[in-house]
């Protein structure tokens, strides 16, 4: 497949605008870990340091409770994201596909938590998971946020799109739903589980309000309240929180690296030429 | 006996189904026991920790909460005060205005993104597929801080009018500019994630169709049109809700940027919602649970016309 030369070059400036204007805000962040406490707000602008060090991310990494904070989010993360998979796809699938009676009923009911503002039961929700005797375990910040409305809408969406004939062909063949659902529907789920996926693992890093309510153990620190520690009553240390901000994005970059290659064409549709 | 006579009239109409007729098949088929057993998990969590605190909080809110009494019941009156507050109906105006900007435009722009990616090389989408969604990667804050320094008076934005001779804005203190301004970051945030859904999405349109319709002669934007959009609606109509839901929601940029200012021009709902709540006036907590309920309704009303508007209930080939 060989491409005009300038169409091809035309495509590479455009990628290379598209990732300038999106890399510039980061790599300041990354810059701005090198400077010193009160130079990150510095004005005018300014985009290097006057002097690069390396107190900061030294400061950082060596620091126990970091690398301890991010082990346990990380574990915590991916739990999360694994169990509300499950729990939402199974969803998506039955309302994307069954007939059931109050089906009516049950989706309201299941997708009516995407409209209430977290503010409106933030404080309720504290007092629930405090009757339950949940503070300070790690079910405490997994459990309550499993069940998404928005995870299960984008998956029913999504399963929307599969063609009815598969399934059909699947029953002929003595499939019942279930089966259709793991065999049929789950392989080809790849793509969009990736792209929530990661949506939900990144809502589960980056909290930082749920966290500070209900977890004071030590050893169950999340990485948002590590950095949050860095805003003492000196006022931010600016420095170092890019610098941290910096190293707790990179586990995330990392799995996206990993885990793009499955955003691809799916196979389905060809299947059933 | 018993035992073995129920569970033989038990098995007895599905063996009638089997045999009697040909199976029912398409609308009139009915899987309850599966349909309950998929969305149990989901409905049971759920019921724990979303709707048992959403009835709290419901209760909560008929009284009146202070640090000093024990609550008082006063019915449904903070409601009245919520609504009849100004405030409360400014900041849903400028919520609905922060949406209205950021949604079509993130979607908008992720679509070109999502359609371009879709026409480069295996390596070079896969570098750009992780480079756009790198500032979702980014807290909020953080954004906030950069965006804040970037319109600066003497910042990158007024260096760049700069150079074609405009003069300065004070975006962050302009009221006609505030919103629009920290609009920038809101879009810059969310749309990594909504073209990477548009492209899982796109991916999965087989290109048969694309080549019949340019063989009909159809352009890019024609194709884009008449094509892409509509065997999109389904993905598309999670993108709008979720978007305006969200954008609506939006908390961190005013608080940060602008403080809810210059003269209200940035006080979204829920930043109206969190300033009376730190206001620290008697009955705060009270007033402020009042309005997030309240903002809840205005949501769902939203999203209802949403709905209505995009019907998506339907297989594509179904």
């Amino acid at each position: 497949m060989s491409e005009p030369l300038v169409r091809k070059s035309a495509k590479a400036v455009l990628v290379a605008l598209i990732t300038i204007s999106v890399m510039f805000p980061l790599a300041w962040m990354a810059i701005a870990g090198f400077k010193g406490r009160e130079e990150v707000l510095r004005s005018p602008f300014q985009f290097f340091p006057d002097m690069w060090r390396w107190q900061n991310y030294a400061d950082i990494l060596r620091d126990g409770q970091f690398s301890r904070a991010m082990i346990v989010t990380f574990v915590g993360a991916v739990v999360f994201t694994v169990l509300s998979l499950v729990v939402n796809s199974m969803a998506a699938y039955a309302f994307a596909r069954l007939e059931f009676t109050g089906k009516r009923f049950w989706w309201v009911y299941c997708i009516m938590p995407m409209f209430i503002p977290a503010m409106a039961i933030l404080l309720t929700s504290f007092v629930v998971v405090t009757k339950l005797g949940m503070l300070n375990t790690m079910a405490v910040l997994i459990v309550p946020g499993v069940a998404s409305a928005a995870q299960m809408f984008f998956l029913r969406q999504y399963y929307l799109n599969f063609p009815v004939a598969v399934e059909e062909a699947a029953m002929i063949d003595g499939a019942n739903r279930w089966q259709i659902f793991t065999r049929v529907f789950l392989p080809q789920s790849a793509a969009p589980f990736v792209v929530v996926g990661i949506g939900s693992y990144l809502a589960y890093w980056n909290a930082y309000v749920w966290p500070i309510l209900t977890i004071t153990d030590p050893d169950l620190t999340q990485i948002m309240q590590f950095l949050g520690t860095f805003r003492s009553e000196r006022g931010i240390d600016w420095g170092l929180l890019m610098a941290g901000s910096t190293l707790a994005s990179l586990p995330t970059v990392v799995l996206l690296l990993v885990f793009q290659r499955y955003i691809v064409s799916g196979v389905r549709i060809s299947g059933i030429k | 006996m018993a035992l073995l006579e129920s569970a033989r009239t038990g098995r007895l109409p599905a063996e009638t189904v089997a045999h009697g007729k040909p199976r029912r098949r398409g609308k009139g088929r009915r899987d309850n026991l599966t349909a309950y057993l998929m969305i149990a998990p989901m409905a049971v969590l759920l019921g724990i920790f979303v709707m048992w605190p959403l009835a709290y909080s419901l209760y909560l809110s008929t009284f009146k909460i202070s640090f000093y009494k024990d609550p008082q019941f006063v019915g449904l009156q903070f409601y009245q005060y919520v609504l009849e507050s100004t405030d409360f109906w400014h900041s849903i105006w400028i919520g609905l205005y922060y949406a209205l900007i950021v949604v079509p435009a993130g979607i908008l722009i992720a679509l070109f993104l999502a359609s371009f990616i879709k026409t480069l090389s295996k390596r070079m989408a896969a570098f750009m597929k992780v480079t756009i969604y790198l500032p979702a990667v980014v807290s909020t804050v953080i954004a906030s801080v950069l965006f804040t320094f970037m319109y600066q008076d003497e910042g990158v934005v007024n260096w760049i009018l700069g150079l074609i001779n405009k003069a300065p804005v004070a975006w962050l203190n302009d009221p006609d500019w505030a919103l629009p301004a920290i609009a920038v970051p809101g879009i810059w945030l969310g749309f990594g994630i909504t073209t990477l859904i548009l492209l899982a999405a796109l991916l999965d349109i087989p290109e048969s169709y694309y080549e019949s319709a340019m063989l009909d002669g159809a352009g890019f934007l024609q194709r884009l049109w008449y094509v892409t959009v509509p065997l999109l609606r389904n993905v598309l109509l999670y993108l709008f809700v979720t978007g305006f839901t969200l954008a609506i929601q939006m908390l961190d940029l005013p608080l940060i940027m602008t403080n809810g200012g210059p003269t209200g021009a940035t006080s979204t709902p829920n930043f109206f919602i969190f300033n009376s709540f730190r206001d620290m006036t008697p009955y705060a907590t009270s007033f402020s649970l009042t309005a997030s309920l309240l903002l809840f309704a205005v949501l769902g009303l939203i999203s209802v016309v949403i709905f209505r508007l995009i019907r998506s209930d339907k297989a594509v080939d179904g």
